[in-house]
């Protein structure tokens, strides 16, 4: 269990911990102080780790309380705040997936949601991250709804998730304070790598029906991100899609192709399919106009309101990766799929 | 010693076709007078054009090609549609023998059985081609719809602009290009 453990925070490798996955070993009773010490140990030494070199290392600027704090993570916030709670949930998972065989078990590990920690969330993504290129793992965790409504592997990975039935009790309320927000923020760079590789991998696409699952679960993910991020007055944390719409549109005479131009053949019959289909795929560029519009009410704050100082740094960042250029190109882009 | 002997089964299939396709999208109109004046603008260019009232909405049919408008909203709508009927008829023949292998009445529920799925596949082959036409109905006046949809909106926001000009003092000068959709307005204020 230590060694997948191990090999789930990169300090394992794949070839010595894949095969522990995929096979059975039998299930202790009981798990020694010791060993449970050094779950422990491993767990907060590896997230720690983990999210530090995303990000957490960078001197950056966030929100604290509603005003713009620099410095990186840990000067950002106090020790107390800065603190992993695991539930029971955590050891069990581990010493299910140490103990069986992948897709060989029935009934599939899952914890009641509400009883999920955000450490908890945090595991069970960076454990399918880990497993993920092993696709009939990564297609067996994602049967179990844990993994289907964990937030992070949602973010990161939509497409992996396009096509299968919709969990309806996905959210991300509770990612944008306390823990949640301190991992979002230190995830930052590695969301903006994950979603501009996503965009430019798009025009490798062949397939219609794939890209517009894909398209349409980007859509509801990034709905979804962006709601929360409303309602907890967070818009800082969805900064890294400023900047993934800053490096696309950094070209002025980009085209629909660059998104649509790998598809295959004349695509569906329907002439609404295939415009469904190419409107999918420009679904990160969709948010552009969302972004414009927090913009737009940041610059409505004034000097006696509360979220003054939250709107001003709205503003400097809108500014510092562009946002104008990149909504007015976006708008320009997505007028081009239009019919009519 | 064995005898054999023919079946002939016959199959038809009579069924009524549909095909339908649509694309949506949103008239871009500026917001030069209230949205609800605005509404009443681009009803009133709808109407003079032919459209319809059909609840919240405005619509007109023509050939096959429906167009419908929300004013308040600007979503548009263009739908094209055709339909068919089709009578399929197939027949085949089987044998069986009276002494060895199955009997005729499973022959003949073979038979039908299989004659009936050739039906359908004709049939669904039909409505493809169907579904084609209607697709390639939609694109050849989506051009010409495109077009119209423009003109309407030029037209209403070149009579949004008059008003708001006339809210704004007294209109000295007025002069409009119908060919290049130009207007130029002088305003007193």
């Amino acid at each position: 269990m230590l060694r997948i453990l191990r090999f789930v925070f990169g300090q394992v490798p794949n070839e010595e911990a894949i095969p522990l996955v995929r096979q059975s070993q039998n299930r202790p009773n009981c798990l020694s102080p010791s060993a449970v010490h050094l779950v422990r140990d491993t767990l907060s030494k590896g997230c720690i780790l983990y999210l530090v070199r995303a990000g957490g290392w960078k001197k950056e600027q966030f929100l604290r309380d509603g005003q713009p704090k620099a410095g990186r993570l840990w000067e950002r916030s106090g020790i107390n705040e800065l603190t992993l709670e695991f539930s029971r949930h955590s050891m069990e998972f581990l010493i299910w997936l140490t103990a069986n065989k992948p897709g060989e078990t029935k009934p599939m590990w899952k914890a009641p949601a509400s009883e999920l920690t955000i450490a908890d969330h945090l595991l069970l993504f960076l454990v399918y991250e880990a497993l993920r290129e092993e696709k009939d793992i990564a297609a067996f965790l994602r049967c179990s709804s844990s993994f289907a409504s964990n937030p992070l592997c949602h973010l990161l990975y939509p497409g992996d998730f396009a096509g299968e039935a919709t969990d309806e009790s996905l959210s991300f309320d509770g990612w944008f304070t306390s823990t949640g927000g301190l991992i979002i923020e230190a995830m930052q760079p590695i969301l903006e790598d994950r979603w501009l590789q996503m965009e430019r991998d798009k025009g490798q696409i062949g397939d219609w029906e794939r890209m517009r699952a894909e398209g349409q679960e980007q859509t509801r993910i990034l709905d979804l991100f962006l709601d929360a991020a409303d309602r907890a007055n967070r818009w800082d944390l969805t900064r890294f899609l400023l900047a993934v719409l800053d490096a696309i549109l950094a070209t002025p005479d980009l085209t629909p192709t660059f998104w649509t131009g790998g598809l295959q053949g004349s695509g569906p019959t329907r002439l609404a399919d295939r415009l469904e289909t190419q409107r999918s795929a420009l679904a990160v560029l969709r948010c552009a106009e969302r972004l414009r519009q927090w913009e737009q009410r940041a610059r409505t704050s004034g000097f006696m309101d509360d979220d003054y100082a939250a709107s001003k740094f709205w503003l400097g960042e809108y500014e510092r990766f562009n946002g104008r250029q990149s909504t007015s190109r976006a708008e320009g882009i997505l007028e081009m799929l239009e019919p009519l | 010693m064995s005898r054999a002997y023919r079946i002939t089964v016959k199959e038809s299939l009579a069924r009524d076709l549909s095909a339908s396709d649509e694309v949506c999208s949103d008239l871009e109109i500026l917001a030069i007078l209230p949205p609800d004046q605005m509404a009443e603008l681009l009803r009133g260019e709808l109407k003079r054009r032919g459209f319809e009232e059909n609840g919240e909405k405005l619509i007109r049919h023509d050939d096959g090609i429906t167009v419908a408008v929300d004013p308040k909203t600007g979503e548009v709508s263009v739908k094209a549609e055709t339909a068919d009927s089709v009578e399929l008829k197939a027949q085949r023949d089987d044998w069986g023998y009276d002494d060895v292998g199955p009997g005729e009445e499973a022959i003949r529920r073979r038979t039908a059985e299989q004659l009936k799925q050739d039906l359908e596949r004709r049939a669904d082959q039909q409505q493809t081609r169907l579904q084609t036409q209607a697709t390639e109905k939609l694109e050849g006046h989506l051009d010409e719809v495109r077009k119209e949809l423009s003109q309407v909106v030029n037209r209403v926001t070149a009579e949004a602009l008059k008003r708001k000009a006339a809210s704004l003092g007294q209109i000295k000068e007025m002069t409009e290009d119908p060919e290049s959709g130009s207007l130029t307005i002088t305003v007193e204020v």
